[in-house]
């Protein structure tokens, strides 16, 4: 989907919702929802090319396959967590996100942590101890 | 998956909003929560084949 369509559907969607708030709150957030929905997909459906770009780059830098599946994990955690963050803030709950966005940030902390163990254990090669 | 879901959730919102106008003026209270409510289940119901499609499509997307 090119830019101008994103940019007509979020207008679109803006305005919708505008107009309906005043008789029908509920309706309204799940129309900006909607909304959402439908360019963060067309976005989704586009990415796939830079994925096989940065898989060759990778490659062709002769780094651990492993490693990029951490990265397009952790990517996608937190495309997951912001876009619920999101939502939950549209909807007036901020508690909820605050949670929502911890949890992300717990479970990101968790799929980087075999990184982190490299990283630990790079340098204790290097200081000749081991753990 | 198209802009028409956008317009279609607009169209119940502006039906319910009227219907529910309609009752509370002839003293339905008690209905138009009911419309409103039904109007409410049946969006949400449309949404979330979206939401759990969006989720689906990230989750394969960056092997979740």
């Amino acid at each position: 989907m090119s830019i101008s369509a994103i940019c007509f559907i979020a207008v679109l969607t803006a305005v919708l919702s505008l107009s309906i708030r005043r008789q029908n709150h509920e309706i309204s957030f799940l129309i900006t929802l909607c909304g959402g929905i439908i360019i963060f997909i067309s976005v989704l459906l586009n990415i796939s090319s830079l994925f096989e770009t940065v898989k060759r780059l990778f490659d062709s830098a002769s780094i651990e396959q492993s490693y990029i599946v951490i990265l397009l994990k952790v990517i996608g955690l937190c495309f997951m967590s912001e876009f619920a963050v999101d939502c939950c803030i549209d909807a007036g709950q901020r508690a909820l996100a605050d949670n929502v966005s911890m949890a992300g940030k717990v479970l990101i902390l968790v799929s980087a942590l075999p990184l982190y163990k490299d990283v630990l254990n790079t340098v204790l090669s290097l200081t000749g101890g081991s753990v | 998956m198209d802009v028409d879901m956008i317009f279609k959730i607009a169209a119940v919102g502006i039906i319910v909003a009227v219907l529910n106008q309609l009752l509370v003026r002839s003293g339905r209270e008690e209905q138009a929560m009911l419309t409103t409510l039904a109007g409410l289940i049946v969006v949400l119901s449309m949404l979330v084949t979206q939401i759990s499609n969006l989720f689906g499509t990230i989750k394969q997307l960056f092997g979740l």
